[in-house]
């Protein structure tokens, strides 16, 4: 199976490659009478080059989907896809590999590690595969995020909002394939927040890097190019150039 | 709070377990030590008392010198005395006992048993029935002069049956003996591993004792006569010279011998036992240090809802308790196991210990009980009060766990403080000789340790940059995080190091004291060994045994020969105080070149002696002098010095011409022969004339210069080994605390560990920052250590120059190796944490509740 199959046969319509899909994904917990399914049949596709957010109420599955694509759980059935790759198909080691090369992350909190500095931190990735990575980029990348001067300062020693920039740059330094964001705001104050998405979408616009954004903040969201609502482990609908009372008035459906 | 406490132990079962197993080992070690004892001790007062059944009074002379190791040497009674006693009314039967020296010549043509490290090869008279002990188990009683009764494991190991021809080694000579019998003793193969060779009383005279003479005379009364009563009687007959002593009394006389013989080896072995709890105490500091600092939260609430600090605070401490309880209670009935262990791990090293059952005593199980679970509660005492100090507020407080610090400034002052008392202690035991000294060094040693540890969160973070910096420049990210990891608590990185510190620093103390031991031997050796050749002889612990006068004859009549010095040894009293002497045809003092001073080895005669030129200062005396001297077998002398000489290696303190010896000690045998090539022959032919000569006397060694040292110092390694052996359970504890502090960690870095994974971290990566962080605390630790063990080791050195430990060597390779070893270890303390780590699910680390 191609991309190509994939898009036009599941989604009918292919404008643009696809960074990361799934194709009917289904994540079971638990068996029988505790049997809950966090995902149901789930086939999305995440296009190159955009922002995407998925959104939903709280135990929607939109956490799980995020941490199937990106390669940190395993789907009970269907495939989920990085690129070409099948991460069905990947052992610990080389979905490790992949994690690594292809995908950056952008988690709510705890995303640094603490005994390392900010430069550190956002180099680890390329630490971590043995390369230095180009500095050029990396510098840029320090400076989009207004970090220049923080560079040798422990986590301890920054704020939520810098700690939070200096994972979005840590995820844009190795130019993964594309970032997944799991709730980037969700700790931060609304200024470091805006700040955060600011530089998630400067990073799709100006760098041309594929985002995929879990939110469940009608504001966050509006940052997206387009929205995925997920309820009940199922896809109930999108939203393309959304707006924060669009995707309020959505939301509100939801909720009837 | 019990039930708390409780419920907290059984969730964390593999924090009891690697808790409790610190002390666990202490407990078994210090058990199992004290049950070997009080076996070996209880088989040995069985062994006295089953042997001297029968004898209700013993007669022998009065007169006695005391070894310096312990042994009294009583000189020989007329014969004649046995049938006086015979004839007092009450006397049942008097028996003449014969003692000496005897070694059977196994079938392979070497001498059986091993008197230098084990237990004695005896030589003794056949006992008359009523007094009889031993058990024959094949043929008879001996019945003439060339028979001999020999015990079972004797037999086996020489290969011999009863009606065999077989050769025994006495005074030095072998002779053709027949075997009449073999015995077992109150059904043992032998008395204690010794090996004994009974021939008849006149046998016994002839080979290795006096013709004429008896050692004593053992007595048996008639019924109804007491033992008291007995010696009364005796008393009344006996002439000057001679005392009676009760069977009971005779009996309960060798046992104190024996234990005191033994108490050496007692308390060495309690040494390691208390090493080992204190390595454990460590441990188990560490473990609750990190354990109450993760539980924070739950302390907060519990405050918050009203405990105590003091309930918190008893909470941590009947923790320490259970597992005190229960780790002591198995550590008790592991300690038989490890007795039985000790027991073979001796016999491998050449101490044979008597077979038989354990003696498990209440006074084992209360000392090593209680010793087990003070160590926990004490250890565990600080953590609680931290536990207790934890505000409710911290409940709603978001808490960093890792704590830094590198020690507040009164920390260090006390930590200086009590590291100098702790090496001033140990300086003045050493150099100062109170009477108690080995006590207060080994307290001092401890304050040293804890002094240490003291300053340890202040040396470590310094510690961790360096060792861990070529880790970070040549292992990459995984070097670079463990390094980091490794400083992030410097109190904790230190509280581990110093576990695997104590073993360490035990370790490099020894190697450097048998290195210097050896360096200053080899030195004394070298100035020793003065001709080309030197045979030596299977010498008994107390120096008796030896080589007939015959070998040094042949050896001095061959052509490829110069000279052949025969040395012979012996005690003798020197105005009061105990001194060992050495002798040798004065007409060969030059093959060991004494280096005469004042007078000349020519006027050594009959009555007089020769000094060293030290102790002649030290006494005050001068050629012509006399000295009052007293020998066992002849009494007071009053001898001439005749010669000062300015080498006392190997010529000892104190010499004795050939005459003066054959006038005042009953053995005429040489402990070792020194033998100078005649001129323009080589070494290798001398040699080889020697080994021919000696070949018909089994047990004497022909060595050249580099053999002889190398014999002269196989102790030292023999030693080395053991004590290596025991030291290593000490290091096992310590790598259990660094295995146990990791793991601690790891769960407590269960988020950063996950964005590690999440963001590219490989498992194996994972696993090598792990590895890495433990190689850098236990290099830490054997630094330390390093540090400790060569202050100890040039203190003792230092303390001991004047005892001959003149040379402090470092023997760098071996200390290279004990780092590089311990580096390893922490790779091996590393695989069980790093393995939970690399497992760790990276959803659950990463996802925030």
């Amino acid at each position: 199976m191609t991309i190509t199959d994939r898009s036009t046969s599941d989604r009918g319509v292919a404008e643009v490659p696809l960074a990361a899909s799934t194709v009917h994904a289904s994540k079971v917990y638990g068996k029988d009478a505790t049997e809950v399914r966090a995902l149901d049949d789930v086939t999305v596709g995440f296009e190159t080059g955009r922002f995407t957010a998925i959104m939903g109420p709280s135990g929607s599955g939109k956490s799980t989907l995020l941490h199937c694509i990106a390669g940190l759980d395993t789907l009970t059935s269907g495939s989920a896809y990085i690129g070409e790759t099948d991460l069905s198909t990947l052992d610990d080691n080389h979905l490790t590999v992949l994690r690594r090369d292809q995908v950056g992350f952008v988690f709510q909190a705890f995303n640094l590690v603490p005994t390392l500095t900010a430069d550190e931190n956002v180099t680890l990735p390329l630490a971590l595969a043995g390369r230095k990575g180009d500095r050029d980029w990396i510098d840029e990348v320090v400076r989009t995020v207004g970090l220049e001067d923080r560079l040798d300062h422990r986590p301890s020693e920054l704020s939520g909002g810098q700690q939070q920039r200096v994972a979005v740059a840590r995820a844009l330094a190795s130019k993964p394939r594309i970032i997944f964001a799991d709730e980037p705001t969700g700790n931060l104050d609304s200024r470091s927040g805006s700040d955060v998405l600011q530089f998630l979408r400067a990073a799709v616009d100006d760098f041309g890097q594929t985002i995929v954004m879990v939110t469940h903040d009608p504001v966050a969201s509006s940052y997206a190019d387009r929205i995925v609502f997920l309820g009940d482990g199922k896809v109930v609908d999108e939203m393309v150039q959304p707006t924060a009372e669009r995707v309020l008035d959505r939301m509100k459906q939801f909720g009837d | 709070m019990l039930r708390t406490t409780l419920r907290n132990l059984a969730a964390n079962k593999l924090r009891l377990l690697t808790t409790g197993l610190a002390v666990l080992i202490g407990v078994a070690f210090m058990s199992g030590t004290m049950i070997l004892s009080a076996t070996m001790a209880e088989t040995m007062d069985d062994m006295f008392a089953s042997a001297y059944e029968g004898t209700d009074a013993l007669v022998r002379s009065s007169s006695v010198i005391e070894t310096p190791e312990g042994t009294e040497i009583r000189p020989r009674i007329d014969e004649a005395v046995v049938d006086q006693l015979a004839a007092v009314d009450g006397v049942a039967v008097a028996q003449a006992d014969v003692w000496g020296v005897a070694q059977v010549i196994g079938r392979d043509g070497d001498p059986v048993g091993q008197p230098e490290m084990g237990p004695p090869t005896v030589g003794a008279s056949w006992p008359v029935d009523e007094l009889n002990t031993w058990t024959l188990e094949e043929g008879r009683a001996p019945a003439a002069a060339d028979e001999v009764v020999i015990d079972r494991k004797t037999a086996e190991d020489g290969g011999y049956a009863a009606g065999d021809r077989a050769q025994v080694l006495v005074n030095g000579a072998p002779i053709d003996v027949t075997v009449s019998g073999v015995v077992t003793f109150a059904g043992a193969d032998s008395p204690g591993g010794a090996s004994f060779s009974l021939f008849t009383v006149e046998a016994a005279q002839q080979h290795f004792g006096e013709v004429g003479k008896v050692d004593s005379v053992s007595l048996a009364a008639e019924e109804g006569v007491s033992q008291e009563e007995l010696v009364e009687r005796i008393a009344a007959i006996v002439p000057g010279g001679l005392e009676t002593i009760t069977g009971d009394e005779f009996i309960q006389e060798n046992q104190d011998a024996m234990a005191e013989a033994t108490a050496f080896f007692d308390q060495f072995m309690m040494v390691f036992a208390v090493v080992a709890l204190l390595v454990g105490g460590f441990t188990i500091f560490n473990t609750f240090f990190i354990t109450v600092a993760q539980r924070t939260k739950q302390h907060a609430l519990m405050r918050a809802i009203g405990a105590s600090r003091r309930q918190v605070l008893v909470s941590i401490l009947l923790e320490a308790v259970v597992i005190g309880i229960i780790a002591s209670a198995i550590g008790l009935g592991a300690g038989v196991v490890i007795a039985a262990g000790l027991k073979a791990m001796l016999t491998a090293f050449g101490v044979a210990l008597p077979a038989g059952g354990m003696v498990f005593g209440l006074g084992t199980a209360v000392v090593a009980f209680s010793a087990g679970l003070i160590v926990t509660v004490v250890s565990a005492v600080s953590p609680a009060r931290k536990a207790g100090k934890v505000p409710p507020i911290a409940a709603m407080r978001d808490i960093e766990v890792s704590s830094s610090g590198y020690g507040s400034k009164e920390r260090i002052m006390v930590g200086v403080a009590v590291l100098a008392l702790g090496a001033a202690g140990l300086l003045y035991g050493l150099f100062g000789s109170p009477s108690n000294g080995l006590a207060i060094v080994g307290g001092s040693a401890i304050v040293v340790f804890f002094g240490v540890s003291v300053l340890g969160r202040t040396v470590s973070l310094p510690m961790s940059r360096v060792i861990g910096w070529p880790l970070a420049k040549s292992r990459g990210i995984a070097g670079h995080l463990a390094r980091q990891n490794a400083m992030r608590s410097p109190k904790r990185t230190a509280a581990t190091a110093a576990a695997l510190m104590i073993g360490v620093g035990l370790v490099s103390f020894i190697t450097i004291f048998a290195s210097s031991t050896k360096a200053s031997f080899n030195d004394v050796i070298d100035r020793a060994f003065t001709g080309d050749v030197v045979i030596t002889s299977p010498q008994q612990f107390g120096g008796s045994g030896g080589m007939s006068p015959e070998l040094t004859e042949r050896v001095a009549a061959l052509p490829e020969v110069e000279t052949a010095a025969g040395v012979r040894g012996g005690v003798v009293e020197v105005d009061g105080s105990v001194e060992f002497l050495l002798a040798a045809d004065e007409a060969t003092f030059d093959v060991f070149d004494v280096e005469p001073v004042a007078g000349s080895p020519d006027d050594l005669d009959a009555t007089s002696i020769a000094v060293f030129e030290d102790v002649a200062q030290d006494r005050g005396l001068s050629v012509g002098d006399t000295v009052d001297a007293a020998f066992v077998a002849t009494g007071p002398q009053e001898l001439t010095v005749a010669l000062i000489y300015g080498e006392n290696q190997p010529a000892g303190d104190w010499l004795l011409g050939k005459a003066a010896y054959e006038a005042n000690y009953v053995d005429q045998l040489d402990a070792q022969i020194f033998i100078k090539g005649a001129d323009g022959v080589a070494q290798e032919d001398v040699l080889a004339a020697v080994e021919a000569e000696a070949a018909a006397f089994p047990g004497a060694k022909v060595l050249d210069q580099n053999e002889y040292k190398a014999e002269q110092l196989a102790f030292v390694d023999q030693m080395l080994g053991l004590v290596y052996a025991m030291l290593a359970l000490a290091i096992i504890i310590a790598l259990l605390g660094i295995g146990n502090t990791l793991a601690l960690s790891i769960f407590e870095r269960t988020r950063e560990l996950g964005v590690l994974r999440a963001v590219g971290m490989t498992r194996r990566q994972l696993r090598s920052t792990i590895r890495w962080e433990s190689v850098i605390i236990a290099v830490q630790g054997a630094i330390l250590g390093l540090a400790i063990g060569i202050f100890f080791g040039w203190a003792l050195v230092a303390a001991l120059a004047e005892e001959g430990l003149t040379v402090f060597a470092i023997p760098v390779a071996t200390l290279v190796w004990v780092v590089v070893l311990a580096a390893l270890a922490g790779v091996a303390a590393a695989i069980l944490p790093a393995r939970r780590a690399a497992r760790l699910d990276v959803l659950r680390a990463v996802v925030s509740e």
